[in-house]
């Protein structure tokens, strides 16, 4: 208890004095996540978009597929990855290996499935009718489609921020093929893994308040956005 | 001028048929109503002329020319018809930006769709609500301001389903009331569904019946399911609603079915005071419920134990005089009679 009490105290003086390794350590994180979870979305919202609209052989086998998807380990992701981006692999000439590149690769890959499938959500829950004013209107179907996006935003954006909570606290794929080179890939999970490794709670607690904040601050903002359009 | 015209129309749904209908043309200008219980096929009549959904088989003509069901070639033809729906909905902005949707896929410029928002808002009364966020009107405004966001558009055809059904009397009079105006100053064309016969008679200049997707020439009103029984070789009985038996000739019969739905024509049935019923044709006792005036006659609705309509002409209803709550004899014979599948 008093190893908590005392990691717990001097973590808060870590976040409160701005550390500078842990304020590097987060960037990384950040830096990774965010474009992880924008390259991410520009694939999965279009792909969750034309599959709930669209009526095409084999569509529920799709939808079955993605959701499995949802469960996929990191580890298994990272070990994939790897087998194409080491020195080995089809793509080794790149020297993506322990780049942040290759974790956004991995991540990408984790969470398309999970866009997808929350963006099909989404989507199927918006009233046929939204379409059907659309078009009395005078929409042409570029036009409706935007109609039908407008008023899936907040289960688009939660499937986003799904996301970027589902990246920004993964390990295996971060460590697998980032390496967790300190100042270059070592992201606020695998930090947190060393640091316990290492014994040393302070800063693995106080990534750990970040990482938490982090999650807290986006879910609020959300909250707050689509609280304002409900009736 | 022929706004629409239809021929030899169908449409099914897996196989099932919803809609066929033989001929039907619809004069530009006119208001015209749309009567039919639930599942004949209205809405999915509404949709085809909105162009929002496309017949299985059968032409439509829309102003003398024949439309194609093809995306590029309908989107044009939108653009002249709005589709109500029964329960509209506003997307979830601003009044303001709803009612522009429409004006700016239109290409109509900035001052242009102000002046037209306003000139709406202030035909459907709602021009405090401008800046209102739509989503917290309630179901009455949505109703006008959905219809406020048709009119903006200046269509040439106006189709309605219920546009009355889901809001209260106040609203349902200022539909009304606004239908009219714009089917009088703007010369619009309107279709509108409804169950109520009432609001058709008052509102359309002419009332369609829907059955079982076919037009048919009976009124909506007086029609119940019936089961057939054969009595003798020569005779039926029919059961209505209420354990009421009409015995019918086995020629009224069109086929060996043994369900049927009956309809019973209110101009034909025979009102007779309760101890003036005629010996020469069996009478149904009932007493009176309703009487209401309407255009040049009397509408009176009787509990036979089940509720029957009969419109009487003035004089008829002059020399009974038949009050609420009176008991009186109902005749229906079998001219008065229509046995459909």
């Amino acid at each position: 208890m008093d190893i908590l009490i005392g990691s717990l105290l001097s973590a808060l003086l870590l976040v409160f004095s701005l550390d500078r390794e842990m304020l590097a350590i987060v960037m990384v994180s950040l830096q990774v996540s965010c474009a992880s979870t924008v390259l991410a979305a520009l694939v999965g919202v279009p792909c969750g978009f034309f599959i709930a609209l669209r009526r095409f052989a084999g569509k529920q086998i799709v939808i079955t597929v993605l959701n499995t998807l949802l469960a996929l380990p990191t580890v298994v992701i990272g070990l994939f990855v790897y087998a194409f981006v080491s020195r080995r692999g089809i793509f080794g000439p790149l020297d993506l290996l322990y780049t942040q590149k290759a974790i956004i690769l991995g991540q990408i890959i984790l969470i398309i499935p999970l866009v997808s499938a929350l963006t099909i959500a989404a989507i199927s829950r918006i009233d046929d009718r939204y379409r059907r004013t659309a078009m009395t209107l005078g929409a042409n179907r570029m036009q409706t489609a935007k109609v039908i996006l407008f008023e899936a935003r907040f289960g688009i954006t939660a499937a986003i921020v799904a996301a970027f909570g589902r990246v920004i606290s993964e390990v295996g794929i971060s460590m697998m093929l980032g390496g967790n080179i300190k100042g270059f890939t070592r992201t606020m999970t695998t930090a947190m893994a060393l640091e316990y490794d290492k014994g040393a709670f302070s800063l693995a607690v106080a990534l750990g308040i970040v990482l938490m904040s982090l999650s807290f601050g986006m879910n609020i903002l959300f909250h707050f956005f689509q609280g304002k359009y409900r009736a | 001028m022929n706004v629409y015209s239809l021929d030899t129309l169908t449409k099914a749904y897996n196989g099932r048929p919803i809609l066929d209908i033989d001929h039907l043309e619809l004069e530009t200008g006119r208001i015209y109503g749309l009567l039919g219980p639930n599942g004949a096929g209205k809405t999915t009549l509404l949709n085809i002329l909105g162009f929002l959904d496309q017949p299985t088989s059968g032409r439509l003509d829309f102003f003398g020319k024949t439309v194609r069901f093809q995306e590029r070639e309908l989107q044009p033809l939108r653009k002249e018809v709005v589709v109500l729906d029964q329960y509209p909905v506003l997307f979830t902005t601003s009044v303001y930006r709803n009612l522009e949707f429409g004006l700016k896929l239109r290409k109509v410029e900035r001052p242009e769709r102000e002046r037209v928002i306003d000139e709406v808002l202030d035909l459907v009364d709602m021009t405090s609500f401008k800046h209102e966020p739509a989503h917290t009107l309630s179901g009455g405004e949505t109703q006008r301001i959905a219809l406020a966001r048709a009119l903006a558009l200046s269509p040439k055809v106006f189709l309605c389903d219920e546009p009355t059904a889901s809001v209260d009397i106040e609203n349902q009079a200022a539909i009304i009331a606004l239908l009219k105006e714009i089917n009088e100053t703007k010369k619009i064309t309107i279709v509108f569904t409804t169950h109520d016969r009432l609001l058709a008679a008052g509102l359309a200049h002419q009332t369609l019946v829907l059955n079982k997707g076919r037009l048919v020439s009976t009124s909506y009103e007086n029609t119940f399911p019936c089961k057939i029984e054969p009595v003798s070789g020569k005779q039926v009985r029919c059961q209505l609603p209420g354990n009421t038996w009409i015995f019918l000739s086995s020629s009224a019969l069109q086929s060996g079915a043994s369900t049927s739905r009956l309809f019973i024509d209110p101009e034909k049935i025979r009102l007779y005071p309760a101890d003036k019923a005629p010996d020469s044709s069996p009478c149904l006792l009932g007493k009176v419920v309703q009487l209401m005036e309407e255009a040049a006659r009397i509408r009176a609705v009787i509990d036979v134990g089940f509720l029957l309509t009969i419109l009487l002409k003035r004089e008829q209803y002059e020399s009974l005089r038949p009050g609420i709550g009176d008991t009186v004899a109902v005749s229906i014979t079998e001219d008065a009679v229509i046995l459909s599948n």
